[in-house]
């Protein structure tokens, strides 16, 4: 740290000396520093260098709107963060730095020759260039592709932690400068719930280090009346002020998203298992936009050097960080504000060379006390070039004519090693259009302001981000405005004091001239992509008109600041040139986020095991233990299959699969949704719902039914039974259980609101564990022997209500392999033991637990359909050959007007079919495409296959599949091309086994 | 008797903030739009269904959450001694209310799993996942809200200040519970 470079500052803790490395090497700046204004203080204003043309660039500003000093954080390549503005990290111990975008390094980058070649690379370079050869494209690519993007990304996940919160409040003001700490104390002072938010470690804004005589409150400095005010705002319990909090999206309905940084600033051993960022997701009931404004830069020729700051960012180095951005400064203005820089430099004995001011005079107050301090100041003049590669050393600046589109006189060198530039204010309007809120032109400070016939309800914006720029305006319009929003009578705010320098003299050019063509000039407007004003000419006369697309043709305002601060330049310019008012030209679109987000705020804790949700049946641990592979479905962990002995999959499921057709298999089905209807129109509903007939099911019967959507198309299906004379219980799919649910809910509620019914699921209630295969009667017999299994009183699609050691129980036989098979539905909490009574009931019967695999297998040779596999959301109950469940005599059910549609009657619709392939071993790929003539082209696609297996059973391939009139083309020879082969395959019955539903009944 | 597993069987303490599983629990779906619904539960269980929204109704022996203008949870206030306790109740109900056609009685004393939250940041915590605004419903006593934490549908009931039982489906609740226990560690 240069002791020449440094001042007292009472902000920061200059008792604490923190060391950091940048580009290797290590330097000492103060706790309460920010990365940039650290380096400013060991004299280092080269940090990086430009996008395209590699041109050295340096800090130039102290905030969000940095578009040069964006570094690469870590030096771990696993863990590393690209693009961090360096003036937004405050110090800490740990902390190492490097420039982005150099090679070999910041002071000698090999890409610098861009910087050479720059005149053969105007705007639209690469869109023109880059067209011919066309086959030469892709070894164009691999340049541009090494040459694109800024910074590295990380290898490794993220190890740190990150959150989400939501919030409700009455009132959330944005921004902690003076007029949102005005706001706040208002909103608090009427207890409404608030919250204030800042991005800075502080609140104050700008306000907070103005100590200057030429502007009071109450006769006191704006810096410590303003301090006293934030001291008092923590005597609020309904105020939550929350700092390092930068708002990054303002949606619609005062709905907005904040970062909260909570550990960046820490030393990197104290950040360990806490959270580094919070994302807040906040509503409010109102909003108060208190964002203020950035300065502009101003658009000369090589204005980019290092060493050229924003005047205000040099007061707030010197006044707030204590740094002097250099030794010999002189100021390029076209307001007044950069006077108050002068002030403070003077203030802090920084030798002040000169000011040039384009305007003809200035009669304010402030600009009179720099006068009789005895500073040069050059009047009507401006820039026409700067000098010094590395760091800037002299400025050549010029008179301008009385329109100011040129320049006149002689050329005067000045020498100096830092330029403060001001061109005026722009507010900061983005969070204001984010939420829907349209600008209007303010044609005397040339900016866009916040339109208030144009803004969304309960919503306001105040201080410098509406457009008042000087102090007592900021204050007495902050109040007012507040007080009436809030519906505040009076507040303590309407008698103070208020005295300030006022700016009576306004001058604005967008691209001031030079005494060189504009062609031999490089005028930068976006300092990190390189476009310049002539970009912006060139992109007029190219016929690019309207602002976004001069913006994406000549990437003006799409560097990492977003256009803060080039967008108004390049809009001034176009409305220049084209002779158009600003006002009609707009804006480019304002998008969240307004600073970068990290993805880890985004994603907050839902990665790993919380990236979705994992739902378990009772048995689950069973599972576990016994070796499951497991299926995700839905959001279900299902049994896959359960390999023995490190059989692969296809072993597991032969195996498994035989077992339940031989003997017995168990299965834990309790994922299927289950519905309690109850109501005495109860078996209207269902009436109404499935396709089929339900009024005449007896109590203790079942009945499978298939339920349509609107179209007609196959929405879900399962099997109902009547308990009793109003009571049903439904299954759905697994994945269809949720859906199901709340359409029928809707139905009766919307539809069908005279029915007497009433829905209550009971998915997990109910544990439901299937036992099927010839031997299934035997071991149910053994866990029940009070009930009477014979097919007499038991019969296939009937339940009984049962017990099992005092808990009761549902048993359903019902089917889903074509095995005799029987359903124990018992509640969640006794399931597990139930299952591994089960497990020891069929011990003798070899019975075998079988997954998810085995099941589909076993119901594809019944030819059963799995509604979502073998269904689509675009096949009737005709298309699947299952007209038998479409009652002809009902009145009404959902979709039966579609199932008459011209299109749903149509015979050469696809319908469901069975395939088997010419070699029995040859397994079909679900997905496949079936054809049949090889040579057509384009070939024609007759349909797919959507569920295929090799079934031990029947020791042959089998498969299902979709085809164009497939009912009548059974026994018709097809072919599924493949990439290296093309499969022969003949189309079947759908029901591969058991025909005659003789192991059903068995 | 069979063996009872709940789902989670577990609680945790941590900085002033206390979570356990309270199982088991009776839980009892009750629907009905009959105007004599509401005299029949007060006969059978001395306690009146709410009618104001997202309210409650409290005795010694249950609480009676307000779902939807037909629909309520009742639930035990003390975990049950044995099975027949719950069979008994599901029962009484049945009879008098679904088999008179008086509405719809359905046992979900599995369905749902009961988790108790207990000090003054458990509504920081369960705003880490949940959009809800708890600012008037954390002192409001007996209100009930049916919301998502962590994305998860939830019903929850406030008991009084800082004291609340948050009831989840049985097949989701594992996976709430480690999210609960991890945000618990950031509060």
């Amino acid at each position: 740290m240069s002791k020449e470079l440094r001042v007292n500052s009472k902000y920061i803790d200059q008792t604490t000396r923190i060391p950091f490395k940048f580009n290797g090497k290590t330097f000492y700046g103060f706790k309460g520093d920010t990365l940039a204004s650290a380096l400013l203080s060991n004299n280092v204003h080269l940090v990086g260098r430009s996008f395209k043309y590699h041109r050295p660039r340096g800090i130039m500003t102290c905030g969000s709107e940095e578009p040069n000093a964006i570094v690469q954080v870590s030096n771990d390549p696993s863990l590393t963060e690209p693009n961090v503005r360096a003036t937004e990290i405050e110090l800490y111990e740990g902390l190492e730095a490097n420039s982005q975008n150099c090679w070999p390094s910041v002071n000698f980058d090999i890409g610098g020759i861009n910087n050479f070649l720059s005149p053969f690379l105007p705007a639209g370079f690469y869109y023109k260039t880059f067209m011919w050869p066309a086959s030469f494209w892709e070894k164009y690519e691999f340049f541009i592709r090494h040459s694109a993007g800024l910074g590295k990304a990380p290898t490794k996940p993220d190890p740190n932690i990150y959150d989400h919160q939501y919030a409700h409040c009455d009132v959330l003001v944005i921004g902690g400068g003076i007029s949102g700490v005005i706001a706040a104390k208002l909103s608090a002072e009427k207890k409404l719930n608030t919250i204030l938010l800042d991005d800075k470690k502080d609140l104050g804004g700008v306000s907070i280090y103005n100590n200057d005589d030429n502007f009071k409150i109450n006769d006191q400095n704006v810096s410590k009346w303003l301090s006293n005010e934030i001291e008092n705002l923590k005597k609020y319990p309904n105020l939550s002020i929350k700092t390092r909090t930068s708002l990054a999206a303002f949606h619609g309905y005062n709905y907005l998203l904040a970062r909260e940084n909570l550990t960046d600033h820490l030393n990197v051993n104290d950040r360990k298992d806490k959270i580094r960022q919070r994302l807040w997701k906040i509503r409010a009931k109102k909003v108060v936009i208190a964002t203020g404004a950035i300065e502009r830069p101003l658009i000369f020729n090589n204005n980019d050097r290092p060493g050229i700051l924003l005047s205000s960012s040099i007061k707030k180095y010197i006044d707030y960080y204590g740094v002097k951005c250099g030794t010999k400064i002189s100021i390029f203005t076209s307001n007044d504000s950069a006077y108050e820089t002068v002030l403070s430099l003077y203030k802090n004995g920084v030798k002040i060379n000169s000011i040039i001011d384009i305007r003809d005079k200035s009669e304010s107050l402030i600009v009179k006390k720099v006068q009789d301090i005895g500073i040069k100041i050059y009047w009507k003049h401006t820039v026409v070039n700067t000098k010094g590669y590395k760091r800037i050393n002299s400025v050549e600046l010029m008179k301008l004519n009385e329109k100011g589109t040129g320049v006149i006189g002689d050329k005067i060198n000045e020498s100096c090693d830092c330029l403060g530039i001001s061109g005026g204010w722009t507010p900061m309007v983005h969070l204001f259009t984010q939420s829907g809120g349209k600008l209007e032109f303010n044609r005397i400070d040339n900016m866009f302001i916040p339109d208030e016939n144009k803004s969304p309800s309960e919503q306001i914006s105040v201080g410098s981000c509406n457009g008042d720029l000087e102090l007592d305006d900021i204050i007495k319009k902050t109040n007012l405005k507040t007080k009436e929003f809030l519906d505040i009578n009076t507040s303590i705010f309407d008698s103070l004091k208020i005295q300030n320098s006022k700016e009576k003299n306004k001058k604005n050019i967008w691209l001031l001239p030079s005494d060189k063509a504009l062609g031999k000039t490089k005028p930068f407007l976006d300092f990190q992509n390189d476009s310049t004003a002539k970009d912006v000419k060139l992109a007029l006369r190219e016929g690019f008109k309207s602002i976004e697309h001069v913006k994406r043709y000549t990437t003006t305002g799409m560097g990492t600041d977003q256009g803060k601060l080039s967008n108004m330049h390049a809009l001034g310019i176009i409305a220049d040139t084209t002779g158009t008012n600003m006002g009609e030209l707009g804006t480019t679109t304002f998008r969240p986020p307004f600073t970068p987000l990290t993805f880890g705020a985004i994603v907050g804790r839902n990665v790993g095991q919380f990236f979705d949700h994992t739902r378990y049946s009772a048995m689950h641990n069973w599972h576990e233990t016994n070796g499951a592979k497991f299926e995700n479905v839905g959001q279900w962990k299902r049994p896959w299959y359960y390999p023995k002995n490190k059989e692969s999959m296809h072993e597991a499921v032969q195996r498994e699969s035989k077992a339940a057709r031989d003997s017995a298999g168990i299965l834990d089905a309790s994922t299927l949704g289950k519905i309690d209807i109850q109501g005495t129109d109860a078996s209207e509903f269902l009436n109404r719902v499935y396709t089929n007939a339900w009024s005449k099911l007896q109590i203790g019967k079942c009945r499978y039914g298939l339920m349509l959507n609107e179209d007609g198309m196959v929405y879900d299906d399962g099997v109902t039974t009547r308990l009793g004379e109003n009571h049903y219980i439904m299954t759905t799919t697994t994945g269809g259980a949720a859906n199901v649910l709340n359409k029928l809910e809707d139905y009766l509620q919307t539809e069908w609101p005279e029915l007497d019914v009433y829905l209550t699921t009971v998915t997990d209630h109910f544990s439901t564990i299937s036992i099927c295969g010839p031997n299934s009667k035997k071991i149910v017999n053994k866990m029940i022997p009070d009930l009477d299994l014979s097919d007499q009183n038991f019969p296939h699609m009937s339940f009984k209500n049962s017990s099992i050691n005092g808990v009761r129980c549902r048993v359903m036989r019902i089917s889903f392999t074509g095995e005799h098979s029987y359903e124990i539905n018992i509640q969640s909490n006794y399931a597990k033991n139930v299952w591994e009574m089960s497990m020891e009931a069929g011990k003798e019967y070899n019975i075998t637990p079988y997954g998810t695999e085995t099941m589909h297998l076993l119901r594809a040779e019944k030819g059963f359909i799995i509604t979502g596999q073998d269904t689509d959301g675009t096949l009737t109950p005709v298309d699947l050959q299952m007209d038998w469940i479409v009652s002809k005599k009902k009145y009404d059910f959902i979709g039966k007007r579609s199932l008459y549609r011209s299109d749903t009657i149509r015979e050469d619709r696809k319908q469901l079919v069975g395939l088997i392939t010419e070699d029995p071993n040859e397994v079909l790929e679900e997905g496949a495409q079936i054809v049949e003539d090889l040579n057509k082209k384009p070939i024609e696609m007759l349909g797919h296959v959507t569920s295929s297996y090799f079934s031990p059973n029947l020791n042959k391939s089998i498969a299902l599949a979709v085809v164009v009139s497939g009912k009548n083309l059974r026994g018709k020879k097809l072919f599924v091309p493949m990439e290296n082969k093309n499969i022969n395959v003949t189309i079947t019955d759908t029901v591969f086994y058991d025909k005659e539903n003789k192991r059903l009944n068995a | 008797m069979l063996n009872l597993e709940t789902s989670i069987q577990g609680n945790k303490s941590y900085n002033n903030l206390t979570i356990s599983e309270v199982e088991p629990v009776i839980k009892i779906n009750l629907r009905s739009k009959k105007r004599e619904f509401s005299a029949k539960i007060g006969k059978i269980l001395s306690i009146i269904p709410p009618v104001e929204s997202n309210m409650s109704s409290i005795n010694d022996n249950y609480s009676l959450l307000w779902l939807s203008p037909d629909e309520w949870l009742l639930y035990s206030n003390n975990k049950i001694s044995n099975y027949e306790e719950q069979i008994n109740l599901e029962d009484k109900l049945f009879n008098q209310i679904s088999k008179l056609n008086q509405g719809a009685v359905t046992n979900v004393t599995d369905h749902l799993v009961m988790i108790n939250l207990n000090g003054n940041k458990i509504y920081d915590l369960l705003s880490k996942g949940c959009p809800f605004n708890f600012n008037d419903f954390m002192s409001k006593k007996g209100s009930v809200a049916q919301t998502i934490v962590n994305h998860t549908d939830v019903i929850l009931h406030n008991i009084n200040e800082g004291n609340l039982n948050l009831f989840v489906r049985r097949s989701f609740s594992k996976h709430l519970w480690s999210w609960i226990n991890d945000s618990a560690r950031f509060i």
